[in-house]
């Protein structure tokens, strides 16, 4: 069982992600993050071994720090300017947490707005999966695997740190 | 016909009307996509009989299948009972299909096998199959289909130049032959179709659209396109048929450049490929890489990367890719072309995503441009660059500096021979 306590500590650190990505607070994003991240967005359901696979997104920490990076030289045209987005996560399972290590689920709307082209409203419905781990005694994140609703579907620009 | 092609296509700029006009759309998907040659898949992607993937070609779905004989099929994924859709996931295998509405069923060939309470039929069963592509062509592994039957042979679509991509990309393979099994992905623009082309065969606008690429990581694309002609001998090469290539070759500084890697990173591969085709033709492949090409009117060989442009509507495509794998090479090599795609290609990628924002912004800007406006000097997009200095080759072959629009032109010279043919049917 979950103590209240460390529940309240994960939902709070999810938000604070959730929120990080919203505003493109690159550098406190990345903060967040593991030396080991992995950020995973297979063009399917979470199942199988990423390597071997063909996916939207799949980033170790290396590439997602030249993402981020991409991101803040200000001359990346599919975010010129940032989306106006908003997520709302919900349905929060913790599945398990041993030895200091957190794995968790939650579901998760994303709104956004294609302010660099089409003014298109775009909708990115999902689950996000989070392994979280204690290092020095706080959260950090040291995977983010997504499952779009829309994963067979094919996408629009996804440019923003989904 | 209403539309007077000739007046809209001209060697030096092309109307910008062509690009959103509602009727425009449905010409093309007839005159290109249905009278024409266009690519459906490969034939890796149905290694066994019954095998199906589900592929659009201009308006038609169609089902590529692998037949009881071991022969591919392209077929209407449209029962031609009451046109019910007969296949809904992107892939599959069957040894028959069968509509969901009154249970007709049909062989892999497209052939009509049985019906329910037959009695109430008194034609053959011969006038009910499925409508089929009436050409069908096969050229290591690469599926081209024509839905009429009527374009003539398929060595008349691709010539020399488009055997030679094919060959070039193919023969970097241990084997000799790939495989395109890892899936397709769907990248969805808000676009016309004819911009993905345009786009994946400029060298012009690398080093602007892709420049936060370049700030912020190291790629051949530094070498081969970005910068002015002083800097880079890369070329644009129009080989007629609308078939065309950024040949980077003669820019790249080191082998495997295009791979961003070092000959120990890769050696088991090397190894393989010089099993087969010797360590001089090995050496040379490392050097230069696979072709940047794109093949007339939906098939981009692009580098590690093969993509399919699939119109939609007037302003809406998809541009859908998957990872070449090269048969026989070892495992670490084909998932580093895997990543080097995921990075490149789609959504989520640091290269292609740039290519579909600009696309957007494009037909953001031509969209009021109505055709009549031509005649009042309104609305053109030029593409003169380099009509100057390009050079034309005793074959026919046209070719400039990497930054010239003698591949665009290419692009537009072919549609408009293809868009200004009479129908005879």
């Amino acid at each position: 069982m979950t103590s209240p306590e460390l529940r309240t500590e994960i939902e709070e650190f999810l938000y604070r992600e959730a929120r990080y990505a919203d505003e493109f607070l690159l550098e406190e994003w990345e903060a967040l993050l593991t030396d080991e991240f992995h950020y995973w967005v297979p063009a399917g359901r979470l199942q199988g071994e990423p390597s071997k696979q063909l996916a939207y997104l799949n980033d170790n920490r290396t590439r997602v720090a030249t993402r981020i990076r991409q991101l803040q030289t200000g001359k990346r045209l599919s975010q010129l300017p940032n989306s106006p987005m908003r997520r709302v996560i919900s349905n929060i399972e913790i599945e398990s947490a041993n030895d200091g290590e957190f794995l968790v689920k939650a579901n998760f709307v994303i709104y956004e707005l294609a302010a660099q082209s089409s003014g298109e409203l775009r909708v990115w419905p999902g689950q996000a999966q989070y392994r979280l781990e204690r290092v020095e005694g706080n959260l950090r994140m040291s995977a983010k695997w997504i499952e779009l609703v829309t994963a067979d579907a094919g996408q629009r620009n996804l440019t923003f740190l989904i | 016909m209403g539309i007077n092609y000739r007046q809209l296509v001209r060697g030096d700029r092309i109307h910008g009307s062509l690009l959103h006009d509602p009727d425009v759309f449905a010409e093309e998907m007839e005159q290109i996509f249905v009278r024409g040659w266009a690519f459906v898949g490969h034939e890796s992607e149905i290694k066994n009989n019954g095998d199906w993937v589900k592929r659009q070609l201009g308006n038609e779905s169609v089902i590529m299948v692998r037949g009881d004989d071991g022969d591919i099929n392209v077929l209407s994924n449209r029962c031609a009972h009451r046109g019910t859709a007969l296949c809904w996931e992107h892939s599959g295998n069957n040894s028959f299909f069968q509509c969901t509405y009154h249970n007709w069923r049909f062989g892999l060939d497209g052939n009509l096998r049985a019906v329910p309470f037959p009695d109430g039929y008194s034609k053959p069963k011969e006038e009910l199959g499925l409508n089929r592509a009436g050409q069908v062509a096969n050229y290591r592994g690469f599926v081209f289909a024509n839905l009429d039957g009527q374009a003539g042979f398929i060595d008349e679509h691709l010539g020399a130049a488009g055997y030679e991509l094919i060959d070039r990309l193919c023969e970097m393979s241990p084997s000799g032959n790939l495989d395109l099994g890892k899936g397709w992905i769907g990248h969805r623009v808000q676009s016309n179709w004819k911009l993905w082309p345009e786009s994946d065969s400029d060298g012009y606008h690398v080093g602007f659209v892709h420049a936060s690429m370049s700030a912020s990581t190291d790629t051949h694309y530094d070498d081969v396109a970005i910068g002015g002609d002083a800097v880079k001998s890369s070329r644009a090469v129009d080989y007629g048929k609308g078939h065309l290539e950024l040949d980077w070759r003669p820019s790249y500084k080191q082998e495997l450049s295009w791979l961003g890697v070092t000959r120990e990173r890769v050696q088991d591969y090397y190894s393989a490929l010089s099993q087969r085709v010797g360590n001089e033709l090995a050496d040379q492949m490392l050097w230069d890489g696979p072709p940047h090409a794109f093949l007339f009117p939906n098939l981009f060989l692009g580098e590690t990367v093969i993509a399919i442009v699939e119109p939609v509507a007037p302003g809406e495509m998809i541009h859908r890719h998957t990872a070449v794998q090269f048969e026989g090479a070892d495992d670490a090599f084909n998932e580093r072309l895997l990543r080097q795609t995921e990075a490149a290609f789609g959504p989520a990628s640091f290269i292609t995503t740039d290519d579909a924002i600009t696309a957007e912004r494009v037909q953001a800007g031509i969209s009021g441009i109505d055709t009549s406006w031509a005649s009042a000097n309104r609305g053109w997009i030029d593409l003169s660059r380099g009509m100057h200095r390009e050079l034309v080759d005793e074959n026919g072959v046209r070719s400039s500096n990497s930054s010239d629009e003698t591949t665009n032109r290419g692009f537009w010279y072919r549609y408009l021979e293809m868009m200004s043919e009479e129908v005879t049917h």
